[in-house]
């Protein structure tokens, strides 16, 4: 009975497993509070002229129309596929020029290789950056550049770059600092340990995050089509839906897009389980 | 003039405790050296003070005539190329081949391009072999490091260690992770090293009995100070004890446990 000085129990007297601090009670309250505002919302919304029977119909309708019988009307086949390239092309030249710029600047926010101050500097700028959403800094970007594949690349490029610096630092600290401390002792330069122990050690994760990050960035690159007029098949998308209101033409891009998607991630799976065994095993 | 020579060598991490105290040793060229102790007494601290993987705080350590506290970088990475380094852990490169972790033992001698590229000589390609025949390993040259058993992985630390051609080995606890044949095994080269290459040993050890039957000579560390420096037959169970700690109050120890 003498060990309960570091015990916490709850009000009712049982033994509580949380440390019950303030993060968790404001995690709590906060969740408490949006659901609330969720229902309340509901109550407060404008129902006049909504005739619920014909909204759900139509709806149903539209639906239907949509992804019961999709059908290209505004251009072929062969320019639906020439769209989908332009729409790969602009994710894949954000997410490998994203890729090589963000190793470097890796390199230099691993806690384990690189000074205190650069490190946090480099993060903290990063942080700010992912926090802006990807359309935005396209927007930003459009002001230069103009709308167009130029804003958008440059604003899918830096979230990328945000998001994988990320991902390859935590990926670069979680080597073994013993390896680092044994190259260091034979002599080795810092970028002997890069190429030699950190790379060989990475590699495997850094594919497997870009190849992520252009799943993500093929997503985008749909939406900027319409959001930035990059083109693609996000604009086509656009035009269809916004334009000529066509919602056969709507659902083929959309059973289009769906089918990139899945041979994507047909293909990341696949990698995984054929270049990197090891990968999925841990 | 000995090959190693540590004065009143001091060492915190932190401002509230000192690691190491007024450490004084020599180590002559040739020397198999054991330094014993409890845990937390400083004994890898020390080995780092040596080839300055840690920065030394009091003191000096003067290796091959050189004051290591005193070097620049480049000359820093000189002088690591003379002293070899061998872990607990092993810490190779898993994903690497044992050959290609074998070579990593050359970079101290490389420019910052030709280690990037990998270039190495066909010489040292030959002498990485060479090692690996005579630590019998040979046949797994080419196999990842990460399919080998722990002691094979020493004994490839060992020869990244040796293709450095180093004047000194240091050997952080080189057998606390492996079973008792594999740890004769590991033992028994780094005493070869010592014998036929005429290589200067230091190893931390947590055995006792290993240090005797090995070493010329044992340095006992305590609360980071030297309480023992001499012949390892010397070392008799009563000094131990008081090394350690083990027997002083084992009484009353016991006794505390049980009431508890
Ligand atoms: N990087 C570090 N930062 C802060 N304190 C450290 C660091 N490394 C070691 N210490 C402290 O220094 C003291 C000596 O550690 P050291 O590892 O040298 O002991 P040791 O004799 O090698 O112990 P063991 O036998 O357990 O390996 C310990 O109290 C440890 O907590
Ligand atoms: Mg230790």
């Amino acid at each position: 009975m003498q060990a309960t000085t570091y015990m916490k129990r709850r009000r009712d007297g049982r033994i509580s497993l949380n440390s019950g601090n303030q993060v968790q009670h404001v995690m709590q309250m906060t969740i408490l509070i949006l659901t609330i505002l969720t229902i309340v919302a509901f109550l407060f919304f404008d129902y006049t002229g909504l005739n619920f029977k014909k909204a759900l119909v139509e709806t149903a309708h539209n639906l239907q129309a949509m992804f019961l019988e999709p059908a290209l009307s505004h251009f072929s086949w062969s320019e639906a596929f020439y769209q989908v390239g332009i729409t790969l092309g602009l994710a894949f030249l954000a997410t490998i020029l994203g890729a090589i710029i963000s190793f470097f600047l890796a390199l230099a926010a691993a806690a384990n290789l690189s000074k205190e101050w650069l490190s946090k500097t480099v993060r903290i700028v990063l942080a700010f950056v992912r926090a802006v959403p990807t359309v935005l800094w396209v927007l930003i970007f459009a002001i230069a550049a103009g709308l167009g594949s130029e804003a958008a690349v440059l604003g899918m490029l830096l979230h990328s770059i945000a998001y994988l610096v990320k991902a390859f630092s935590e990926a670069f600290e979680e080597v073994d600092k013993g390896i680092i401390e044994a190259l260091r002792a034979t002599g080795a330069s810092w970028w002997h340990i890069v190429v030699h122990a950190i790379l060989p050690s990475t590699f495997t994760y850094l594919t497997s995050w870009t190849f992520l990050r252009f799943e993500i960035n093929f997503g985008v690159a749909v939406a900027m089509g319409a959001a930035a007029g990059a083109g693609g098949i996000g604009f086509e998308l656009f035009m269809a839906s916004g334009f000529y209101f066509d919602l056969r033409e709507v659902g083929m891009i959309t059973y289009m897009i769906l089918l990139i998607a899945i041979i994507l991630e047909v293909m990341s799976t696949f990698l995984k389980n054929h270049y990197f065994p090891e990968t999925v095993k841990n | 003039m000995p090959l190693l020579t540590v004065e009143q060598l001091g060492k915190s991490y932190n401002t509230h405790t000192k690691v190491l105290r007024n450490v004084n040793f020599e180590v002559e060229a040739g020397e198999f050296v054991s330094i014993i102790g409890p845990s937390g007494a400083g004994k890898s601290t020390l080995l780092r003070c040596i080839n300055r993987m840690v920065d030394i705080d009091e003191g000096a350590v003067i290796f091959n005539g050189a004051d290591v506290g005193m070097l620049n970088k480049k000359e820093l990475r000189t002088l690591r190329t003379d002293i070899g380094m061998v872990f607990q852990h092993y810490n190779l490169v898993p994903r690497l081949s044992v050959i290609e972790n074998v070579l990593h033992g050359r970079f101290g001698y490389k420019t910052t391009l030709q280690g990037i590229m990998g270039r190495f000589t066909e010489a040292e390609k030959e002498r990485a072999f060479y090692l690996l025949e005579k630590l019998g390993i040979a046949e797994h040259a080419y196999k990842r490091c990460n399919q080998l058993s722990g002691g094979q992985q020493q004994r490839v630390g060992i020869a990244r260690a040796l293709i450095q051609e180093p004047k000194i080995v240091l050997c952080d606890e080189p057998i606390a992770s492996l079973d008792p044949k594999a740890s004769t095994i590991i033992m028994d080269h780094l005493k070869s090293i010592t014998v036929e290459l005429g290589i200067t040993c230091i190893v931390n050890l947590h055995q006792v009995e290993v240090a005797r039957d090995y070493s010329d000579r044992i340095i006992g560390l305590r609360e980071g100070q030297v309480v023992f420096d001499e012949m390892s037959y010397r070392l008799t169970e009563q000094r131990t004890d008081i090394l350690y700690g083990t027997k002083s109050k084992p009484v009353t120890q016991v006794r505390e446990l049980l009431t508890v």
